[in-house]
């Protein structure tokens, strides 16, 4: 049995520790809105926060995990509200949406670290996530729009 | 739906402790609908809307959502002519029923255009029973009843209702046909731009798509198909496999019998796979790592062609093991054959040997593979009575018939639920593994998910096929054009539309095509062929421009205005008129003559295809080096735009894709085998790689509504290959650009 | 080889400045040494270095074998298994033929990565299993901005001086710089993952060789 918190909750699950935090996500848990994508950490799909890092489920071993803190894209804000989501709403930034969840896991690291985020740092935070439909330009306005609501709502 | 549906919690250490889970599908449509529709049950009007005697309003979505806004577009048809609050309806994917819904297919940029008239028809006749049946109850003329927003009014008698206190009345209705429709000027929904209605379940990773879908006892089975095109499974040892954790199964799987007709989407690259089946994805990954496997040259195989899509025939498959060099020696050759001729007008060989200058050009374009974020996967449960299946499929008529011939079920036993795909292309038009997930789960008598690794999805095939084409264009002592060759070929289609531009602009012009058999597999790929040809051909006029000494629209918009006049020929597919416009439109929005802009290396191209006009002005700078696209200008021509910012979404998509692919996308292969199996070397476009700015502009006029997810991704190759041109100062004719680049070794 | 770990607190930058200040003393006496004590000739085909506390080369036999050992060395420091990580901008290298790292990880100042880009979101404590996995390790990242390292485009002589230059390796004692032949992202590059190429030599004949060139006078071959 492992001991997990994820998104705030305790969980112990009875899996292989090798096994990718992925799969236990996904497959013992149902948190399904943690994707697969590659297995290779080629493509981001699979990014959660772990102790607030934007690491790639896919590749980390669930054993990494036991005893510290995971959130997913359930989890990152409680009434999923959170600066990058609204953003991502009002600038209507999904097409087929699949690869988003870690899109946002991604920029609410971003944004954390960095109030203000030029373009280039935008790049540099956001070139390990793959969007297929190529939403890439909103998803950049969508983190800048989501850094002046953060500034504004006092957060900056 | 909340996840404490799904989680089981038990009062163990601390309180909050979750031990089991157990999943009660979030897309079973009753626990969907208790919750949507706390206040009653759903009346339903017609086949697209529902309404509870509280007024909650739903509206069913026909086509199967792959990112190309359906979810959202559609239903915008019918909320037009019905008179309901956007804000306030819901919005559900419909059930496969051709009968009620339609022909229920994604693909071929048809959305739009299919459901256009029958939607708005659709809202229409509902709202019109609701007006029947509030009029028989107050006892007033029809004509006197109004809407409002989900409201029904009779102004004189001051009497006003919901629709759905009327719903179960007007449900009894005859329902009406051939209803008045709103005029283009009185649209208060269509035209104005509305959020994706799923946009806070994509934000919120609520359980949206196939891959998402699980049920209690569900269990997970992926396959291992052969190593490459022409081989077969031989034989194979499981022992160590079925040792591993939670591994329930391996086992060979037929999926056609032998003499199985197929139709045009039954393709699929392997008839026999070895399947594992186990509790958890990441087990059956493990376990597959043990098998033990043989595989052989499969030689030539012949399959049965027809399934009600031409007539029946046996096609021979080749058995050889291809290779990308021998193939692209094969195509040389078979350029240099006599091929088929797929149109002529006047007399080509004379104009050419009267020519003072022929100018002639051959292009290249690689197989290229979808690559969906989502892998392909099914959900199915099938027993000996019945089937049902969920997942990501673009066309579930095409693939129901198929089903039941393979399990042998009637089709009325047969439930397919389509989930939010996640990214289609063509791909999932062909619903093989589909098939495959019903074979497994009638095999293993449970319930079970088939999932695709991206290396399984990447090498199995159905890719955007091999193309070459020669052009050769005349000119007189006056650098006027006076003939136009185009001979094309593919493994295994060639890319063709004789038909199309320039053609019908060309006194002396000459259309072929050659085709070279293959094993390798073949489909739909956002303009397959079309996305080809455009950056071919539209390479080729940029050069004929220069060689005119014409500027490059101008050249264009030249040879348009003689279509257009003076046509050449007959079944010209295109429209002069709209293909003009839209160069004049990206000429102007582009500030093409504008000096200010003389310091990009500017590439322009345009073409018509799936209904639907596309340009581009592609603006490419130097960076670390590197071409880089910083912004592009396009305008569009599809008539009617039905959701203007997701439209604009689409189109933006469509460049940064066409973009991606024309730098980086390609497969090559080795002894039929796929030599690019991950995105570590099958390159996709990344945010960094994305231009700064794409301003889209749509052509504003009345004409019905055509489709978005196609046309505006073929002239991007082109427009890019232009600019590259200039960027470089060396046109490129082989895709995909990026690997004859210097790349830059640090950064 | 790959970069030793960069310091991960104040405290320890701190005694690494400590360090450094004690050995710059040592070097100045060395240099002294060094210039009355050389000879001609190999100072004419090589050039001895003043690593930290590097004994100069004391015999002409001494400098050879120093700048034959560095020949060694560098083969293995240009290897993509230690090269892809010392690359000369901001963005590291991958695979044999070290091209830039596909989506593009910055240096960031400690040397492990930027906001979401962090090296250790993928690159786990050990080597993910399969081809074209993330390889692993505990300390996993690039030289920090303030000492990079760069071996890229160094020729053998810029590299060996670089190498023992306290300005540029981070104020390393002889000491420190002999034990760096065993540092855990050094010996990474012998446990590469599945489908990569070793270093091409042995872990053991590459530390021999490293040894032998500090002991012998840090001697860079002529440029």
């Amino acid at each position: 049995m492992l001991n997990l918190t994820i998104n705030k909750k305790a969980y112990q699950v009875d899996v292989d520790p090798e096994t990718p935090l992925l799969w236990v996500l996904r497959d013992t848990l149902g948190l399904v809105g943690t994707k697969y994508g590659c297995g290779v950490a080629q493509c981001g799909a699979c990014t959660v926060h772990l102790n607030g890092e934007a690491v790639r489920s896919c590749v980390t071993k669930v054993s990494r995990a036991v005893g510290q803190k995971v959130v997913t894209i359930e989890g990152l804000a409680e009434k999923a509200d959170h600066p990058v989501q609204k953003a991502w709403l009002e600038l209507d930034v999904a097409q087929c949406g699949y690869c988003q969840s870690g899109q946002i896991m991604s920029a609410a690291v971003l944004l954390r670290e960095n109030k203000n985020p030029t373009d280039a740092d935008i790049d540099a935070a956001m070139a390990g996530n793959i969007c297929r439909c190529g939403t890439y330009l909103r998803i950049r306005e969508a983190i800048r729009l989501a850094a002046t609501s953060q500034r504004k709502a006092g957060n900056g | 739906m909340t996840r404490r549906s799904f989680l089981k919690s038990s009062a163990l250490a601390g309180g909050g402790l979750m031990l089991s889970f157990t999943w009660l599908s979030a897309f079973t449509p009753a626990g969907r609908e208790k919750e949507m529709a706390p206040g009653g049950q759903w009346v339903e009007i017609n086949g697209y809307v529902k309404i509870t005697p509280d007024n909650v309003i739903k509206i069913l979505n026909p086509n199967p959502e792959f990112g190309q806004n359906v979810m959202t577009s559609l239903p915008m048809m019918i909320a037009e002519e019905l008179d309901v609050d956007w804000q306030k309806i819901v919005v559900e994917m419909g059930p496969h029923d051709n009968a009620k819904l339609g022909p229920q297919f994604t693909g071929g940029s048809n959305s739009m255009r299919m459901y256009w008239k029958p939607l708005r028809e659709a809202g229409a006749a509902v709202r019109q029973m609701l007006r029947t049946a509030a009029a028989q109850a107050w006892a007033v003329p029809v004509e006197e009843v109004t809407t409002k927003a989900g409201m029904l009014h009779h102004a004189k008698s001051r009497k006003s209702a919901t629709y759905g206190s009327f719903a179960s009345q007007a449900a009894s209705l005859p329902v009406p046909k051939g209803m008045k429709l709103k005029a283009p000027k009185d649209f208060t929904v269509v035209s104005r731009s509305k959020k994706n209605v799923e946009g806070q379940k994509i934000v919120s990773g609520k359980p949206l798509f196939g891959i998402d879908y699980q049920q209690p006892g569900m269990l997970i089975a992926m396959a291992e198909h052969p190593p490459g095109f022409g081989m077969k499974l031989k034989s194979f040892d499981a022992t160590e496999a079925l040792k591993m954790p939670g591994i329930k199964d391996v086992f060979r799987q037929q999926l056609y019998a032998e003499g199985f007709e197929q139709g045009g989407f039954d393709t699929r690259s392997f008839n026999e796979l070895l399947v594992v089946v186990g509790n958890t994805t990441w087990q059956v990954m493990q376990a597959r790592k043990k098998l033990k496997v043989q595989w052989e040259p499969a030689g030539d195989t012949k399959d049965t062609m027809g399934g009600g899509r031409g007539p029946k025939r046996e096609v021979v498959v080749p058995g050889e093991l291809e290779s990308t060099d021998a193939q692209l020696r094969n195509m040389k050759d078979y350029a240099a054959k006599p091929a088929q001729q797929l149109r002529r007008d006047g007399d080509p060989e004379t104009a050419f040997k009267n020519a003072a200058t022929v100018i002639e050009r051959t292009c290249h374009g690689p197989f290229l593979a979808h690559n969906c974020m989502e892998p392909m996967n099914f959900f199915a449960h099938v027993t000996d009575e019945k089937a049902l299946l969920v997942g990501p499929l673009q066309a579930p008529g095409w693939t129901e018939p198929t089903l039941a011939k393979v399990l042998n079920l009637p089709a009325d036993k047969i439930e397919i639920q389509m989930t939010r795909m996640g990214g289609g292309f063509g791909r999932r038009a062909y619903g093989h593994y589909l098939t495959e997930a019903a074979l497994i789960s009638r095999k293993v008598k449970a319930p079970v998910k088939l999932v695709y690794t991206r290396e399984d999805d990447m090498t199995y095939g159905i890719y955007r096929p091999m193309y070459t084409a020669t052009y050769r264009a005349a000119l007189d002592a006056n650098k006027d054009l006076i003939a136009f060759h185009v001979k094309g070929g593919g493994i295994p289609e060639h890319p063709i539309h004789a038909n199309r531009f320039p053609a019908g602009a060309v006194d002396n012009y000459l259309a072929e095509g050659w085709e070279i058999p293959s094993n390798i597999t073949i489909g739909a790929f956002r303009a397959p062929r079309s996305n080809f040809n455009a950056a071919a051909e539209q390479s080729f006029l940029d050069e004929l421009a220069e060689a005119m000494g014409k500027d490059p629209i101008e050249l264009r918009l030249e040879l348009l205005k003689r279509a257009k006049e003076n046509p050449v020929g007959k079944n010209n597919d295109y429209d002069a008129d709209r293909y003009a416009g839209i160069l004049k439109l990206v000429r102007d929005k582009s500030g093409w003559n504008q000096p200010e802009n003389k310091k990009y290396s500017r590439g322009v191209a345009a073409y018509f295809c799936h209904n639907s006009y596309a340009a581009h002005v592609v603006d490419m700078v130097m960076r670390d080096g590197q071409p880089y696209v910083e912004r592009v200008f396009s305008a569009i021509d599809c008539g009617i735009v039905i959701n203007p910012d997701a439209a604009t979404n689409m189109v933006q998509g469509a460049v940064v894709d066409g973009i991606g692919n024309a730098f980086y996308g390609g497969l090559t292969l080795k002894n039929g085998a796929v030599e690019q199996t991950n995105f570590y070397n099958y390159r996709l476009i990344r945010m960094h790689e994305a231009p700064q700015k794409i301003d889209v502009h749509f052509v504003q006029n009345d004409i019905d509504p055509t489709g978005l997810g196609e046309p505006p991704f073929p002239p991007v190759f082109g427009a890019v290959a232009n600019a590259l041109y200039k960027a470089a100062g060396k046109r490129f004719y082989q895709q995909p650009f990026g690997p004859q680049l210097n790349t830059p070794t640090a950064l | 080889m790959k970069s030793h770990p960069a310091p991960n607190t104040r405290t320890s930058s701190l005694l690494k400045i400590g360090t450094g200040l004690s050995f710059l003393i040592f070097i100045t006496t060395a240099v002294t040494t060094v210039s009355s004590g050389e000879n001609a000739t190999a100072a004419d085909r090589e050039t001895p270095l003043r690593a930290g506390g590097a004994r100069p080369a004391r015999t002409a036999q001494d400098s050879t074998e120093s700048a034959q050992a560095f020949s060694k060395v560098y083969k293995v420091l240009m290897s993509p298994r230690c090269l892809n990580c010392h690359p000369s901008g901001n963005v590291p290298l991958q695979g044999d033929d070290s091209h830039l790292h596909t989506m593009l990880p910055q240096r960031g100042v400690d040397g492990k990565g930027v906001y979401a880009m962090k090296c250790g979101n993928c690159h786990q404590a050990t080597n993910t299993p399969g081809r074209h996995t993330p390889p692993g390790n505990p300390e996993w990242h690039l030289p920090p901005a303030n000492m990079k390292m760069v071996f890229q485009g160094r020729t053998p002589n810029q590299l060996a001086k670089q190498l023992v230059d306290p300005k540029q390796n981070g104020r390393k004692s002889m000491k420190e710089l002999l034990a760096h032949a065993d540092d855990t992202l050094v010996l990474a590059g012998w446990h590469p993952g599945e489908g990569r190429t070793l270093p091409p030599m042995s872990h053991a004949e590459f530390k021999k060789a490293w040894t032998t060139w500090l002991e012998k006078g840090a001697v860079a071959p002529k440029p």
